[in-house]
């Protein structure tokens, strides 16, 4: 499946450090939402706050110290507070491996975006597993073809 | 609306109404539907999907149908993703800023 966005980078810290700022609620809101209102515990849902860009209600799927956090939410929306468990959502995973000189890596996932919505996925995927992959390609083809 | 339009563009009747707008080969219904294994109804119907999601727009002109494309919607659909690539990179430097400020053990422990 190519329905992924993986992006990773380096930092010089412990696995630890950042296993915390990933999941403390006060180092969280120093690098990524706002706020947070309610656990970071792998089954609660606590609701992101960005400032005037509104909230979201983010699913807390894992929590494994210090390499591993993961939780669901409705990618590039600010404004999902009802229950994310009812809606399409993406899972967002957070690993960090150690690395030479001191550095560890944090690599992000985020995945699901052809389970975007459900209907995406019965109807207009049923024929084509490829995804987000496939319809990037023929957008670019579109373009190309349009020039 | 986002969702509408990956729906949309997930289907090869759709993608080739779209690609036969975006490369000219046809403006009105009748072109557009001719040789596509489908009736003229069926057409039709597909286009009506894409005008929900905003990909595309129609005009009665006289006796026939004209279709017109959105470029701006296909593109916004393309850099949908890219605006997620680009979120990240941004959250990880910030992640990044702001543990390498804040470790002081970062050597001990590296």
């Amino acid at each position: 499946m190519q329905n992924i966005i993986e992006r990773s980078i380096r930092i010089q810290a412990s696995k630890a450090a950042i296993y915390a700022a990933l999941t403390e609620a006060d180092k969280l809101t120093q690098w990524f939402p706002s706020s947070v209102e309610g656990d970071l515990t792998p089954g609660s849902q606590p609701l992101f706050g960005f400032g005037e860009h509104g909230k979201s209600r983010v699913s807390i799927v894992a929590a494994e110290p210090h390499h591993y956090f993961a939780y669901r939410w409705v990618p590039g929306a600010n404004h999902c507070e009802g229950d994310v468990s009812l809606v399409a959502t993406t899972l967002v995973e957070f690993r960090i491996s150690e690395a030479e000189g001191g550095f560890c890596e944090v690599k992000v996932t985020e995945s699901g975006f052809n389970e975007l919505p459900a209907d995406i996925k019965a109807d207009a995927f049923k024929q084509n597993n490829q995804g987000w992959d496939y319809m990037v390609n023929r957008l670019e083809q579109l373009f190309t073809e349009a020039a | 609306m986002q969702a509408q339009v990956f729906k949309a563009m997930g289907d090869p009747a759709r993608l080739t109404l779209l690609s036969r707008l975006a490369s000219g080969e046809g403006h009105t219904i009748g072109s557009l539907s001719e040789n596509l294994g489908m009736s003229r109804q069926g057409a039709r119907k597909q286009l009506q999907v894409l005008v929900a999601a905003e990909l595309i727009e129609l005009h009665k002109v006289g006796r026939e149908t004209e279709v017109t494309i959105n470029i701006g919607q296909l593109q916004q659909a393309r850099a949908f993703i890219r605006e997620l690539e680009r979120q990240w990179d941004q959250r990880l430097s910030a992640l990044k800023a702001f543990v390498e400020q804040t470790d002081p053990s970062s050597e001990a422990d590296g």
